[in-house]
């Protein structure tokens, strides 16, 4: 044993009133884990939706009228919603001025819970190589080849079955050749396909699978359209809503705005609560401190009859907040990322909201965000119980 | 060296009224006396002997500490006063109840600084064995008897090596035996380091102790006597 440290009389008097310690730890905890968890979860919903829209790597997405939050729920969600409209649009739309390239897909599901298929309900996109300028620039650089009939390329959640060399679907094996990287959104469960492999399967699902897969004739899902750099992409949306009827023209800034409301309406109710926690924290963490500076006067009044300084009782009061501040924030941010990552699908399918773990420096901000608030708050509520006790004159404080 | 000059102290109950702990009192201490200050209880010796230390401000009047004002000191003079050149021992339990006997005889070196490391051990263990208690350095307040943590806070009074010790009634809660204990305790302090004590008392038997003895009664000092 040598000298005392103050440190050492911190730990001491935080460890010797277990109770105390611990209500003000938990609030800590709350005032760090809440914030922390809620952003985290938005930003982690933000990032997702950047993700697929990069994705899309389209100026317009040009859906069948009313089928818009269909297929965004689709691309979202991974809820496969099979919706059609007339091919001959492709050509109307690959026509107009100002449109440099327009692609084609097919919006398929592989079936519920039958044995002709390895994934119950999976949503399948299928494109067309002649057109594609989304997909297959990404296949040629990174296989440096096409997508031959049979092969599918998965998000980053489908796997291969167990001991299982292909994928099933509707009684036809596919072979797997290759992950997208993740984007927390649908897209992450979804097979894409070209149309040959597509019509393939629906062929030969007449006789192998326990439904046939119908993709009908001279129909189409959904038309990608990339524009002449310089044309607004808003005033083409109203020239196709106009020119080519039955369809639905979703600008890419502006696609996934029920989602993005959703996610900005679920932020604000949670603010509110969020608000009287802090409210509420900070009245009991508070309230710990008062009563705790009361008890402990006594106390704190031998330590300034001893030699100590105003200032170091002050410090050393506040240092006791500041530590198990910083201790629970810790804690609830720790904690709070285990959760979003153990139970990620549950929040996901929960809050029907897409994530994706933000970018390192936007974590980053939300864990000191984090971590500040907490800090701040309960050093705050410790500050004026501090500063009462240790202006108090000693003979006072060690006063009944 | 510690001098009361016409100091009143007055303390306030609420808003209107208020109670006169100590009328106009003058009364200094001499370095190497042993001073016993006896009075029935709210006669104000307790005041006194806070005002004498820095514990309280006077309502009136002037104290001194080696002709200097004492409440004309910043507190960190205060402080560095109180922890260099006083000890305290008080009536209630004051030993901090999370640290070991040790380590509360340890602290008033915290706030003192410039101490090598292991020399505050090592005085801390003459100290705790000159009171006796050697064997219980490692005991939490809560594992000593109430005689046993009041010789504790006499050797953590001494750590310092301070020229005064300022005692509030350190016996009333003892048994007669343990009450004689401590003031030989205090005594050997006294003769054998050189220390000066002021002591408050109510008890007969420490009454009757020290060079000298100070009654006081309705904040006054009534009577004063030597030898």
């Amino acid at each position: 044993m040598t000298g005392m440290k103050v440190s050492h009389l911190i730990y001491r008097n935080l460890t010797r009133n277990g109770f105390r310690s611990g209500v003000v730890f938990g609030c800590a905890l709350l005032l760090a884990a809440l914030p922390f968890g809620v952003t985290f979860i938005t930003e982690g919903g933000r990032a997702s939706l950047q993700a697929v829209l990069g994705r899309l790597g389209a100026d317009l997405l040009v859906v069948p009228e009313g089928a818009e939050v269909k297929v965004e729920t689709a691309l979202l969600m991974g809820k496969p919603a099979p919706v059609w409209m007339p091919a001959e649009n492709l050509n109307k739309l690959a026509n107009m001025p100002g449109v440099v390239q327009a692609s084609p897909q097919l919006h398929l599901a592989t079936l519920a819970g039958a044995s002709c298929c390895s994934a119950s309900e999976m949503f399948m996109v299928a494109f067309d190589p002649a057109t594609d300028f989304t997909l297959r620039p990404w296949l040629v650089k990174h296989w440096g080849g096409e997508l031959g009939v049979g092969e599918v390329v998965g998000g980053s959640q489908v796997f291969l079955p167990n001991e299982k060399a292909n994928i099933l679907v509707y009684g036809s094996p596919v072979r797997l050749k290759g992950n997208l990287a993740a984007s927390g959104t649908g897209l992450d469960q979804t097979l894409f396909m070209t149309f040959a492999t597509a019509h393939e399967l629906a062929r030969m699902s007449k006789t192998r699978a326990e439904r046939e897969l119908v993709v009908p004739t001279n129909q189409i899902s959904a038309i990608l359209v990339k524009l002449q750099p310089g044309v607004a992409p808003k005033s083409m949306v109203a020239r196709i809503q106009r020119e080519v009827p039955g369809v639905s023209a979703l600008q890419s800034p502006e696609m996934f705005r029920g989602t993005r409301r959703e996610l900005s309406g679920l932020l604000r109710i949670i603010f509110a609560v969020l608000a009287l926690v802090w409210v509420l924290s900070m009245a009991v963490t508070g309230l710990v401190f008062s009563l705790a500076a009361h008890e402990r006067r006594r106390e704190l009044g031998v330590l300034r009859a001893m030699g100590a300084r105003r200032s170091l009782v002050f410090r050393l009061l506040v240092a006791e907040a500041g530590v198990l501040a910083a201790t629970g924030a810790a804690s609830g941010i720790g904690l709070c990322l285990v959760i979003v990552f153990w139970f990620r699908e549950a929040i996901v399918y929960l809050l029907e909201t897409p994530f994706l773990s933000p970018p390192p420096a936007v974590l980053a901000g939300l864990v000191g965000g984090g971590l500040l608030v907490a800090l701040c708050s309960v050093v705050l509520a410790a500050l004026v119980p501090a500063w009462r006790i240790s202006r108090m004159e000693p003979a006072q404080a060690m006063r009944e | 060296m510690f001098e009361l000059k016409q100091v009143t102290k007055v303390y306030p109950l609420d808003g209107v009224a208020s109670v006169t702990a100590v009328r106009e009192v003058s009364l200094s201490v001499e370095r190497g006396e042993f001073m016993v200050i006896t009075g029935r209880s709210g006669s104000g010796k307790t005041t006194v002997l806070n005002l004498m230390a820095g514990l309280t401000r006077p309502t009136a009047g002037r104290v001194e500490v080696d002709g200097a004002d004492l409440w004309s000191m910043t507190d960190r003079e205060q402080s560095a006063m109180r922890n260099w050149r006083i000890g305290f021992v008080f009536q209630f339990p004051s030993l901090l109840p999370s640290l070991t006997a040790l380590e509360n005889v340890l602290l008033p070196l915290m706030f003192k600084g410039g101490v090598e490391r292991g020399e505050g051990a090592e005085q801390a263990m003459k100290l705790l064995e000159m009171v006796g208690l050697a064997d219980k350095v490692a005991a939490l307040p809560r594992q000593l008897s109430a005689g046993q943590q009041q010789r504790v806070v006499i050797a953590r009074s001494l750590i310092n090596e301070p020229e005064v010790l300022v005692a509030d009634e350190p016996t009333s809660n003892l048994d007669e035996e343990t009450e004689r204990e401590i003031m030989a305790t205090f005594e050997k302090a006294h003769s054998q380091r050189g220390v000066t004590v002021v002591m408050v008392t109510h008890t007969q038997y420490v009454g009757t102790r020290g060079t000298r003895r100070v009654e006081m009664a309705e904040g006054r000092v009534v009577k004063e006597t030597r030898g």
